[in-house]
């Protein structure tokens, strides 16, 4: 524990020079949530459809927001590899007496810890400036569910970032995967009311295991049983992950 | 005790053609708890490879490293605890201020913020950091992020210490510190691996060296045996007021290696150490000389010279 604490701490150091970035990683979810939701919520008038239900969009969209932002966040955090490797930095670190596990939990801490301020100002917003019927009850496991979030996909990008050496190579693939993930995924839309190619094709991503597991921790909507095999569906992706991580750290030297 | 012992060390790179290079050729060797191990050799030699295995930066392709007793694959956690290296590349957080860096390395190596500022003091002395602790190495020189880089080593009491070109970019006041910081260290019971192509630095510095070639020891040995393999050389500058004709005839009849006469002045180099004096009482029976100067093979010269003979025998 004491070097994955060492490794939250110097990530805190780190990101507390740069308040503009710690101003940016704060305030994206919050603009997700009040342009998207401002403007769709407007659009799409009587909300969406949910099991028959209608939904107000704002309700609906709030899971869509944490789990970009949890996207967001792994992306910015698995970033960082490639400026800690053009420092030389990254080299170093392989040195120090840690295991590269514990490399990576403490970059993952780090973040999930940031997302915690995130979440806070998020869920605030929705509900007082949006009126979103939040499940209070459940917040402790929406926090832990966000957490999950950011520790599946940052180990997911990770695993990328070790593989990719080049900056610009990553940034490319990496749009162009979230684009197509979020798409592909429960994010934006109801799966009921798209074509069914699409609707298999979103039940075989992660992004809609994590946001439909948001959704019903935070408004309620969606199966027990579903959210029960999307939230192992999940746990399972964030374990296969860390491991290929660990392995493909092993390899970045 | 033995600290650090390489046997039968590969290291193969795959090459873009499928096929393999390998960087490091069977190297063995061993230092003793408290030495200073020199790895010499000219650019691509191998040296910055082995460093890598023996950090753990990467698995060797065959043989057995081993640190303080821990096998570089099998303990890697181990050996790393162990350690403590500084890269050829640098390595400095440039954001962070030089005190903030010092703090996070010793949060690292498992020291708390208190020990750090304790043994912060000396070390930013002797590497003449006070100006600069609280700048961020973005805004400082290229030799002062080294010197960052190399003082992080003395915060920390690492049995083993890793110098892969240590001193590069540093002026010639800042290496005399780095030599100096590192025989202290060394004295106080360290054991030290650098890699230098600052020959006359390994000459003052090491106890023992290998010199590499193509990833292959070449030679290797305390730093007395290896300039006595055959490799010693002396040089001789004598300048006269002026030359007869004759001294050039008189002087070949040594048989020396290299004899050069410009102007007023010969140099002569020679391999034993008798010819050497014998060539300079017959300047001094002259009459006529000025001034003499014998200097013996550095480094350099037995470098130079042990590579060329391995070229001629491998018939290149
Ligand atoms: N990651 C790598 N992939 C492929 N080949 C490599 C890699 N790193 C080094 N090499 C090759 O291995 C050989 C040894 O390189 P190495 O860096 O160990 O040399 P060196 O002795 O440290 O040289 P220098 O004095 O220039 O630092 C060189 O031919 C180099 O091109
Ligand atoms: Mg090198």
């Amino acid at each position: 524990m004491r070097n994955v604490m060492a490794v939250v701490y110097r990530d805190a150091l780190i990101r507390l020079t740069s308040l503009t970035w710690l101003f940016f990683d704060m305030a994206v979810p919050l603009l997700y949530l009040l342009m998207f939701g401002v403007g769709f919520n407007k659009a799409v008038g009587m909300g969406v459809t949910m099991d028959g239900a209608a939904v107000a969009y704002n309700d609906f969209f709030l899971a869509g927001v944490l789990s970009m932002s949890c996207f967001g966040s792994a992306i910015n955090q698995s970033y960082g590899f490639f400026v800690d490797r053009d420092n030389g930095i990254f080299y170093e670190f392989l040195t120090y007496p840690m295991t590269r596990g514990e490399l990576l939990l403490g970059k993952m801490l780090f973040q999930c810890i940031m997302a915690l301020a995130q979440t806070a100002l998020t869920l605030t917003a929705a509900v007082w400036l949006l009126n979103v019927p939040l499940n209070i009850t459940l917040l402790p496991l929406t926090i832990l569910g966000v957490m999950a979030g950011i520790a599946g996909w940052f180990f997911a990008l990770s695993i990328v970032a070790f593989r990719i050496r080049r900056n610009d190579t990553f940034n490319t693939v990496i749009n162009v995967a979230y684009f197509v993930l979020m798409f592909v995924s429960s994010m934006f839309y109801p799966l009921d009311a798209v074509p069914l190619w699409l609707k298999y094709l979103s039940y075989a991503n992660p992004l809609t295991w994590h946001t439909d597991v948001l959704r019903y921790l935070t408004v309620g909507i969606g199966s027990g049983v579903v959210i029960l095999a999307e939230s192992a569906g999940f746990l399972l992706f964030l374990l296969v992950s860390f491991w290929f991580a660990q392995q493909a750290l092993k390899k970045a030297a | 005790m033995t600290a650090i012992s390489v046997q039968k060390l590969v290291k193969e790179y795959p090459r873009p053609d499928g096929g393999v290079l390998r960087a490091v050729d069977d190297i063995s060797f061993t230092v003793e708890q408290g030495r200073i191990f020199g790895l010499l050799g000219p650019n691509g030699a191998g040296k910055s490879t082995t460093i890598k295995v023996l950090t753990t930066l990467l698995p060797p392709t065959s043989g057995t490293v081993l640190i303080n007793g821990f096998d570089v694959v099998t303990r890697s956690l181990q050996v790393r605890n162990n350690l403590c290296v500084v890269l050829q590349e640098n390595a400095v957080e440039v954001f962070l201020t030089v005190r903030h860096n010092f703090l996070t390395f010793g949060r690292f190596h498992g020291l708390s913020a208190a020990q750090v500022e304790k043994k912060m003091g000396r070390v930013v002395e002797l590497f003449g950091l006070q100006e600069v602790l609280n700048q961020k190495p973005i805004d400082l020189s290229g030799g002062l992020k080294r010197r960052v880089q190399v003082a992080k080593m003395f915060l920390v009491d690492k049995p083993v210490v890793i110098l892969d070109e240590a001193t590069t970019g540093m002026d010639t006041f800042n290496k005399r510190a780095t030599v100096n910081a590192i025989r202290e260290e060394a004295q106080t019971g360290r054991t030290i691996i650098l890699t230098t192509h600052m020959l006359e630095e390994a000459e003052e510095l090491c106890d023992s060296i290998a010199i590499i070639n193509h990833g292959r020891i070449v030679a290797g040995g305390t730093m007395d045996e290896v300039k006595k393999m055959g490799l010693q050389m002396f040089y001789l500058t004598l300048k006269f007021n002026e030359i007869g004709k004759e001294l050039q005839e008189l002087v070949q009849k040594f048989a020396p290696v290299k004899l050069d006469i410009v102007d007023n002045q010969v140099s002569v180099t020679v391999r034993e150490h008798h010819t050497a004096l014998n060539i300079l009482s017959l300047a001094e029976s002259t009459g006529a000389l000025k001034h003499f100067e014998i200097t013996t093979a550095s480094l350099e010269d037995v470098f130079v010279e042990l590579i060329d003979r391995k070229r001629a025998q491998e018939g290149r």
